[in-house]
Order: structure tokens, then C-alpha cells, then sequence
């Protein structure tokens, strides 16, 4: 009888241990971490099939190479309702300004930095109103106007030329296609307003009481 | 269902069903050719269809496909079914009765009896995937009159998908949130949503406690700061682990996804869930029909049904196609970034490795692939 | 063949034994058919329209159900703590308990079931988790363990019991042989049953209120008390009602089992309430919220607060061996130890592991009506299933049903 009991206990305890053993999680390509799993799944990396240039759709672009990120923006002069500028700035700006004809662009209010730092011509270029102008004077395209806004936000810049900074145009996939600094910033007023949020869950007020 | 070493258990009474029909001379594979004979045949058909109204019956008609598809059928339009389906059975009503109609219904049933006893998705063939979700996509047409675009794209190689969250740029808008319930059709009544916006105070520290996740004033406000929380795909995902009918899983690119028809309803997973990141149908989930969105995917934003679980799949019928999750397009402030991990060019990776960059409870060893950073 | 035509009579007699009673046991089964009924109704309303009619949301998604089935397993477990001493160790004392508490289990083990299928948002597709047919996400998932580990319980319960009534019905003893590894299996079991069950919860990181290695042995300690406790009442109630025969010395030892399993019980409480609240952190805010409230919400305070006093009176006065050989305080204690243990391991353990949720945010749980009506109906359904078997044993251990040779089927 004892031998018995010893027997079956035995049996139960060993197939205990048995079924402990299999039931280990087992785990093909352990990493250790997900960084170390992603370095080391990307070393060969082949690119993949999906691309998002379909959805960036009727948005002209131009390429750009920034450093050693090359990508797309979108083209800027065709956006801007009143280009070409020299169409009703003929002369420069000093000379237009004394003559008695309607006044131009009185609604922009600056609200950029302080007005000891940057005025309407720190921008544009009162000799050459299609261009725009660094602090320098040399002389910045309007679609690369990205190149005005860096002499100052210099970190901000190092982060969209990246990807941290700013949002991705069409899709994830590339090619990559990122709206530059104007397409979300007023460069006449850059910061973005306080409003309210876009909605308000009463069912969680509610499972909350 | 040709594959003979499945893994699942299924009742192949709809095939047998088809293929006889399908024999019938006329050509007509839908039924209903008009001769004697022909009349006989339906009449086993519905029978058949009468059959299985009576075996799963009210279950049936209540976690079935017509409250996936919120078409109104209350018990006495579906007794009379029934009985109808019954009348012609017993030979009763013959030629009399509508051949479109009955067609229709039969076609109906057998999708129902089909799909409640499919297997897990996530163990068919891409033959099978492909046949779930023509079914899916046909029940819907004959119940609304509506098409929708129904996916079942695979993982793609060499994609693992990951997500980071700017602290410093989200100004708690939540025009993610709103991007997400009309993306996702999440229940209405319920108010689900994924995406929750933490309204915290700057010199707190990531308190959590005394964040408000349900605030209704301007934004900005003054002193504070946001961040949001989602599912976050952790790579060892714990909500996959407990699951006892793996219903739910993480796909090759690193979606953790619910197959909303295997699931049981038992939310284990929501409890080992460290992160708030699943949803659960407690009634049945409506969508107004002018705000569904028809772009679905099996995995994704198709309709669910009461008494399953859900989550966020990064919106998977988007971001398989290329595109950004719809939080991410609808972020007006540029906080939300994601891609591509695996692409050593992507901006995501370019965020890690250039950011100062961390996730929460990362001591739990989840991994989740959802990283923060600051400015 | 004649095997099968005995088994025929046996379902036939006990079938006539069940059907046949005192007045008050008629009334009892009526009580237990209607409030069963009503049970019923309220499922179905819960079936129509979705768990929404329970007290669960997003943030407590688990609540009396569960907490129930939680408690129900310790119950179960708690068979062994009788099925050990007199199979295995020989103890005659026990013999007569046996039978009940396994009955008790097997009766324990049908309400786990029904509360687990009641809970589901699925009930339909509940096949998907049938082995072979459905997936089963075994190893991984610890509710496939419980799935498992309760059923096979569940078989060792109902077999065991059968083969030895089957055995007496004809009027011959059982064969020690064939019952006794099934009884060491099943005292290995009832262990495993239990702990798989507290493993469920314990193995959440999600949840530092479960995830602590104490959880296991407390359920252990637990359901031998809260077991035992239980059977008691329930011979103490037979030995009322029936001719059936229950020795004083084996309500005495029975005591005692719930006397030792009350004092772990109440060390380990002690030992859980020193680490939340000497040095708390913030994995302690479940722990405050149960005992003190959190942020002003502060539903689970009468309850636990009923449970620890009550814990803590029967395990003093079940320590004393004076208080403890009176049967009156004897019942009391039992009774007042099922209790506060109910509280403590169903309410006490399941809702504060959801409170604070992930995020810190608090979300209270009560029940509906409709969640209580279900919970009542399969207690119902408890005690309807285990009057019928302990009816049939005690008539077939009285000699009252017998196999009779010469008769005809
Ligand atoms: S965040 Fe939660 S739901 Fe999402 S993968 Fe991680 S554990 Fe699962
Ligand atoms: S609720 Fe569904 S997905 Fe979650 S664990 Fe249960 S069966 Fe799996």
C-alpha cells in the first residue's frame, strides 16, 4: 500500500515537472530588447513594396536635400495667391511707398518675435519682392523659404530635417514628402491659437460618478 | 477548405449546400429555375436553413450579423423567417413565394451558418481570409444594399510598425480622437474611443493621478501639459499571451490585432492589459449608416459585434496600404510620428536614434513600440 | 451488460429518491427551481442585451461573476482537505463526510462553470475554446490551465464518488485499487485547481494588486478554511434532517482543518497588510483604496470592513478548544468565517485589482440587479445540484437504495 502511494506520487510530481518544462515559453530570435531587435532585423533591410505616392496626390512637390536627408516638400509659389510679387511691386518698395496708391497688405499683423528683432524686411526683400532675403542679404527662394526660418530656430530645423518635427505628407511610407515650416505655421504669426477640444466623452463622466 | 491538416473544426454543410445547387441543369447557380424539380430542390434548402434558424435560433439572430450590420430585425421578422422558411420546407408554398426574396435569405443564412462556424483567421490560408471576407462584405451588401471594401492584406515584410508622441507639441485639440472614432466606427452610444489625451501639470512629472483625461476647455490650458496613450503594440504583448482562444495575436509587422468573430468575450486580456489600450463591446456597438467608414479591414475597422473586444490597430487598413494612421493625419500640431522601424531611413527610426526617448512601465518588459519624446 | 442494466437501476432509483420527500424538502426544491427560473430570466435579458446590463465597464471589467467563480474554486479545492485522510490515510472518521464533500465539489465546481459561461460576451461561440475543435491557447494562458485543471477535477469528483456508490448500491465494497490513485491524483489536483486559479490572477503584471507571489498559498489558505467551513454546516444541517449518521468526532476534525487553515489565512493577511502599508508605494494604492478609500470613493469599505472583523472573531474563537468543541459557536464561527472569506476572496480580491486602472483613473463597480439575479440563480443551481447527489448517496450509503436482482428493465 505504501509503495503504492510512494509510486504514484512519484508519477504525478515527474509528469508535474515534465509538463512545467514544456510549457517554457519558447521563444525563436530572443532579443533582448525591442532596440536591439530592430537593429539587428534592419541590418538587412530590402526596402519593401509599400509606397505612399499615391496619396500625396495633387500636391506638387519639389525635392529637396537638406544635410543627409533628401525628401519632398511642397512647392510653395503656386500656393500663394498673389505671385508672382513684381506684378504689382514694379519698383522697389521705397519708391512705392511714396506714391499715393492703395494701400497693400494692411491686414498682416506681425506677431513674431519682437519688433527690435524682425520687421517685414528682415523677410522679404524690399529691392526684389519676389525673393526672399536672409539676414545676410543673400538671397532665399520662396519655395525654400524653410531656409529663413533656420537662421533662427536652428534646433527646430535640425528636427525637421529629420522627421521629429513637423508631419509627413501622404503617408508613412516613402517616398518621404514633408510639409515644410509655412504649410503649418503662419510665418506672419507662427504660434498656434488656444481653442476647444475637438470633442467631450459624457459616457466617462458618467461611468466615473 | 481544401486544406485537410486545418486546425480548427468546421462544418462544411454550406459547401455540400453549394455544390448541389450549382449541379441544378439550368445553370442558374443561385436557384430557383422555375421547374418542379427545381422547387423540390429549394425546398431542401430551406429546410436546411429552417433547420439550423431552430438549432441556434434566438442566438443566432441576436449575435449574428444582423446586429454587426445594425439592420433592425426584431424577433417577429425573424420568427416569421422562420415560419416561412418551415411552410416551404413542408412543401406548402412552392412557386407562390418570391424567388428573389427567398434567394436572398437563403444566400443570407448560409453566410450566417458559415461564418459562425469559420476558424481563426489568423490560422487560415490567404484563400480562406479571402472567402471570410467576400462573404462578409456580400452580408452586408444584401442586408443594406451597400458596398463596402473589405481588406485582408497580410503583413509585409521587412515593416514593423512603431509610433512616437511628442509631449512638447500636443496641445490637446483631440482631433485625434475624433479622426479615430469616425476612421474605426466605434460604438456611438458608448462613446469608445482608443485614444486617451492626459491633461497633466507642468512640475508633476508624468502624473497620471492627477491627470484629467476628460477635459472640456480651451486649449492649451495654462500650466499644463498633454499626452496621449493608445494600445501601444508592445513587442511581448501580455494581452496576447492570456488569451485562451488566441484570438487575438501580433502580426509579422508588429500590430497586435483582435479577430473580432473568434474572440469570446472572457476580457482576460483587458486585465492584463498594463496600459488601457483595449475596449470592450458591453451592448451592441451602432454606427449611424451616413458615418461608416466602408474602407475596412478584417483585422481593422469592420463592424464589430456585442460582446468582443477591440483596440487600436494603428489603423491597420490604412497603414498596410501606405498610409498614416489617421491620428497621425489628423494631428494638426505634428506630435505624432510613425513608420517604419525596420527602415534605417525612416523618420521613426531617425527619432530614436536622435531623441531622448522613453515609453511607459517599461519595467513591466512589455516593449511597447510607442515611444515619447520632448522637444 | 449487466453492468449497464445496474447503472439503469441506479439512475432509476435515485431518480425516484430525488423526486420523493418530506414536505419542506419539496418546498426547498421549489424555492431553489423558482429562483433558478428567475436566474434564468435574467441571463436572458443579459443575453439580449449584452453584459452593458451588469455593473462592469471598461475600468472594472470583471466584478461579482467572477469573483464568485474565484471563491467557488477555493470551495472545490477544499473536497481534498476530506478525500486525503480517509482514502489515503485510512482514517475512518472521515468516511462519511467524504461522500458529501464531494458532492459539495462536484456542486462547486458546476456553479465555477456557469459563472465563467455567464460571463462571457460570447456564450455562442464559446466552442472556440473546446480543445481540438476550437484553439486552445495552451500553454500560454493560464484560464486554459483552469479550463483544464477544472474540468478534470470536475471528472475525478464525479468518478470517484460513482464508482464507490456504484460498488455499495450492489451491495458490495469498493475496490481500494481502483479508487485510491484516483484519490492521491485528485488530492494533487484540488492543490493544482486552486493554484492555477490564484496563477490567473498573479500572473498580470498589469495588476500589482494580484501580481504578488503571496496570492497562490492565500488562496490555499483561504479555501481550506472557507471548504471546510462549508461542510460542516452542510453535515451539521444533514445530521438535522436525515437519518444519515455523522460522528461528533468527525465534525471535530473537520474543525480543526478550518481551525489551521483560518490561522495561516489570517498570518498571511497580516503578512499582505505590512508590505502594502509600512513602506506604501504607489503599487499600494489598490490596497488603500480596498481598506480606506481612494479619492473619496469609497465603496468597498463596508464590505471589507465586515470581512476582517469577522475573519478575525472565528479564527480566535475557533483557536480555543473549549469554544471550538461547542457545536453552537462551532456552526456560528463556520457560518461567520464563509462569510467575511466570500467577501475577502470574491469583492475584496477581484475589484480593487482593477482600482486605480492603468492610469490612475477610478471608475467604482457595483452590481445591477440583473447581475445579482443571475449570481443568486446559479447558487441556486448549486445547491439544486448537490441536494440531489448528497440525496441519492446518503440513500444509497443508508442501504435504503439497493440493486435489487430480480428486477426488470
Ligand atoms: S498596450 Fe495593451 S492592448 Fe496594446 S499590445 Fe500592449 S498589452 Fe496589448
Ligand atoms: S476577450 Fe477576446 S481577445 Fe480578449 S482574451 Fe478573451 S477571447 Fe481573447
Amino acid at each position: 500500500m505504501k509503495s503504492n502511494i510512494n509510486m504514484m506520487g512519484k508519477i504525478v510530481c515527474f509528469s508535474f515537472f515534465l509538463l512545467a518544462f514544456f510549457s517554457c515559453k519558447h521563444h525563436e530570435n530572443e532579443y533582448h530588447s525591442i532596440t536591439d531587435k530592430i537593429e539587428a532585423e534592419s541590418k538587412n533591410y530590402h526596402g519593401t513594396s509599400i509606397s505612399s505616392e499615391a496619396y500625396i496626390g495633387e500636391i506638387e512637390t519639389i525635392e529637396i536635400t537638406e544635410g543627409e536627408h533628401t525628401f519632398l516638400i511642397p512647392e510653395r509659389k503656386s500656393q500663394i495667391k498673389s505671385y508672382a510679387c513684381t506684378e504689382c511691386h514694379s519698383k522697389p518698395l521705397e519708391k512705392m511707398q511714396r506714391k499715393a496708391i492703395k494701400k497693400a497688405h494692411w491686414d498682416i499683423k506681425m506677431d513674431h518675435a519682437n519688433a527690435n528683432t524682425m520687421n517685414c524686411v528682415t523677410c522679404h526683400n524690399p529691392d526684389h519682392m519676389d525673393d526672399l532675403k536672409s539676414l545676410t542679404g543673400n538671397t532665399i527662394d520662396f519655395n525654400t523659404s524653410y531656409n529663413l526660418c533656420n537662421q533662427c530656430h536652428t534646433k527646430q530645423f535640425e528636427d525637421w530635417k529629420g522627421g521629429a518635427h513637423g508631419k509627413r505628407i501622404g503617408g508613412w511610407a516613402p517616398p518621404r514628402a514633408s510639409m515644410t515650416c509655412v504649410n503649418c505655421h503662419n510665418p506672419h504669426k507662427p504660434h498656434f491659437e488656444s481653442r476647444w477640444p475637438a470633442r467631450f466623452n459624457t459616457q466617462k463622466v458618467k461611468e466615473r460618478e | 477548405m481544401s486544406n485537410n491538416n486545418k486546425k480548427w473544426f468546421s462544418l462544411n454543410l454550406g459547401r455540400k449546400e453549394k455544390a448541389a445547387s450549382g449541379s441544378c441543369s439550368c445553370g442558374k447557380t443561385s436557384g430557383g429555375c422555375g421547374g418542379a424539380s427545381n422547387s423540390h430542390h429549394i425546398t431542401d434548402e430551406e429546410f436546411d436553413v429552417a433547420a439550423i434558424n431552430a438549432s441556434i435560433g434566438e442566438e443566432r439572430t441576436k449575435d449574428g450579423f444582423e446586429q454587426v450590420f445594425d439592420v433592425k430585425m426584431d424577433r417577429r421578422t425573424a420568427f416569421k423567417k422562420l415560419t416561412a422558411s418551415l411552410l416551404i420546407g413542408a412543401g406548402a408554398v412552392s412557386t407562390s413565394c418570391s424567388v428573389i426574396s427567398s434567394d436572398e435569405n437563403k444566400e443570407k443564412s448560409q453566410i450566417d451558418w458559415e461564418e459562425q462556424f469559420k476558424g481563426n483567421y489568423k490560422l487560415m490560408t490567404d484563400e480562406e481570409k479571402n472567402g471570410t471576407v467576400d462573404r462578409l462584405v456580400r452580408s452586408y451588401q444584401l442586408r443594406t444594399g451597400k458596398t463596402i471594401s473589405m481588406s485582408s492584406k497580410n503583413a509585409e515584410e521587412d515593416v514593423l510598425f512603431g509610433y512616437a508622441f511628442n509631449i512638447s507639441k500636443c496641445k490637446g485639440y483631440m482631433d485625434c480622437v475624433n479622426a479615430c472614432v469616425e476612421e474605426n466606427n466605434q460604438d456611438r452610444n458608448s462613446q469608445m474611443q482608443y485614444i486617451r489625451i492626459h491633461e497633466m501639470k507642468d512640475g508633476k512629472g508624468f502624473n497620471f493621478n492627477e491627470a484629467d483625461d476628460n477635459y472640456y476647455h480651451e486649449v492649451p490650458a495654462e500650466g499644463h501639459f498633454y499626452m496621449g496613450t493608445q494600445c501601444f503594440h508592445c513587442d511581448n504583448p501580455p494581452c496576447v499571451e492570456v488569451c485562451p482562444v488566441q484570438a487575438t495575436w501580433r502580426e509579422d509587422d508588429g500590430l497586435v490585432v483582435v479577430d473580432y468573430d473568434w474572440c469570446v468575450g472572457c476580457r482576460y486580456c483587458m486585465a492584463a492589459c498594463p496600459y488601457d489600450g483595449r475596449r470592450f463591446n458591453w451592448s451592441k456597438p451602432e454606427v449611424p449608416e451616413a458615418e461608416i467608414n466602408h474602407n475596412q479591414h478584417y483585422l481593422g475597422n469592420r463592424m464589430r459585434k456585442k460582446g468582443v473586444m477591440e483596440k487600436c490597430t494603428f489603423c491597420v487598413q490604412r497603414s498596410r496600404a501606405g498610409k498614416n494612421p489617421a491620428c497621425v493625419e489628423a494631428c494638426p500640431t505634428g506630435a505624432r510620428i510613425f513608420g517604419n522601424l525596420l527602415d534605417p531611413d525612416s523618420t521613426i527610426r531617425w527619432v530614436l536614434e536622435n531623441k531622448k526617448v522613453f515609453r511607459l512601465k517599461e519595467d513591466l518588459g512589455t516593449e511597447p513600440k510607442f515611444w515619447y519624446f520632448m522637444d | 451488460m449487466r453492468r449497464l442494466r445496474v447503472f439503469g437501476s441506479l439512475v432509476k432509483d435515485s431518480l425516484d429518491t430525488i423526486t420523493h420527500g418530506s414536505k419542506r424538502y419539496h418546498l426547498w426544491m421549489a424555492l431553489l427551481t423558482f429562483v433558478m427560473l428567475f436566474g434564468m430570466y435574467c441571463y436572458s435579458i443579459q443575453l439580449e442585451h449584452g453584459l452593458s446590463v451588469t455593473g462592469m465597464t471598461d475600468r472594472v471589467s470583471w466584478g461579482l461573476y467572477i469573483s464568485n467563480f474565484t471563491f467557488l474554486v477555493g470551495v472545490a479545492a477544499a473536497a481534498v482537505m476530506l478525500v486525503m485522510p480517509t482514502y489515503v490515510l485510512k482514517d475512518i472518521d472521515f468516511k462519511q463526510a467524504v461522500l458529501i464533500g464531494e458532492g459539495l465539489a462536484v456542486a462547486a465546481l458546476i456553479m465555477c462553470l456557469a459563472f465563467v459561461v455567464a460571463d462571457m460576451g460570447g456564450p455562442s461561440v464559446l466552442w472556440h475554446m473546446i480543445p481540438g475543435i476550437g484553439v486552445f491557447n495552451f500553454p500560454n494562458s493560464m484560464l486554459t490551465w483552469d479550463v483544464l485543471v477544472l474540468n478534470g477535477y470536475l471528472f475525478l469528483n464525479i468518478t470517484i464518488p460513482l464508482y464507490i456508490l456504484f460498488r455499495h448500491y450492489q451491495g458490495k465494497e469498493a475496490n481500494p485499487k481502483v479508487y485510491i490513485p484516483g484519490a492521491i491524483l485528485s488530492v494533487f489536483w484540488a492543490v493544482g485547481i486552486h493554484l492555477v486559479t490564484a496563477f490567473l490572477y498573479q500572473g498580470l503584471q498589469a495588476r500589482p494588486f494580484w501580481n504578488n507571489a503571496l496570492l497562490g498559498p492565500r488562496f490555499l489558505a483561504s479555501a481550506f478554511a472557507a471548504g471546510p467551513a462549508l461542510i460542516i454546516l452542510v453535515l451539521a444541517i444533514i445530521r438535522n434532517f436525515t437519518e444519515f449518521k455523522i460522528q461528533d468526532k468527525t465534525i471535530k476534525k473537520i474543525a480543526m482543518v478550518v481551525t489551521v487553515a483560518a490561522q495561516i489565512n489570517l498570518i498571511m493577511l497580516i503578512s499582505e497588510l505590512f508590505k502594502e502599508f509600512y513602506a506604501p508605494t504607489h503599487h499600494s494604492e489598490s490596497a488603500y483604496y480596498l481598506f480606506f478609500g481612494l479619492d473619496g470613493k469609497d465603496a468597498l469599505l463596508p464590505w471589507i470592513w465586515t470581512a476582517i472583523p469577522l475573519n478575525v472573531l472565528a479564527t480566535v474563537l475557533l483557536t480555543f478548544h473549549k469554544l471550538r468543541n461547542n457545536f453552537k459557536v462551532l456552526f456560528f464561527c463556520c457560518f461567520i468565517l464563509f462569510i467575511a472569506i466570500w467577501i475577502e476572496k470574491g469583492f475584496g480580491l477581484i475589484v480593487p485589482g482593477f482600482i486605480p486602472g492603468p492610469y490612475g483613473k477610478i471608475a467604482e463597480y457595483t452590481p445591477t440587479g440583473i447581475e445579482i439575479g443571475v449570481t443568486l440563480g446559479i447558487w441556486a443551481l448549486g445547491a439544486f445540484v448537490f441536494t440531489i447527489l448528497a440525496k441519492t448517496a446518503i440513500g444509497i450509503e443508508l442501504g435504503t437504495l439497493k440493486y435489487k436482482k430480480n428486477e426488470g428493465i
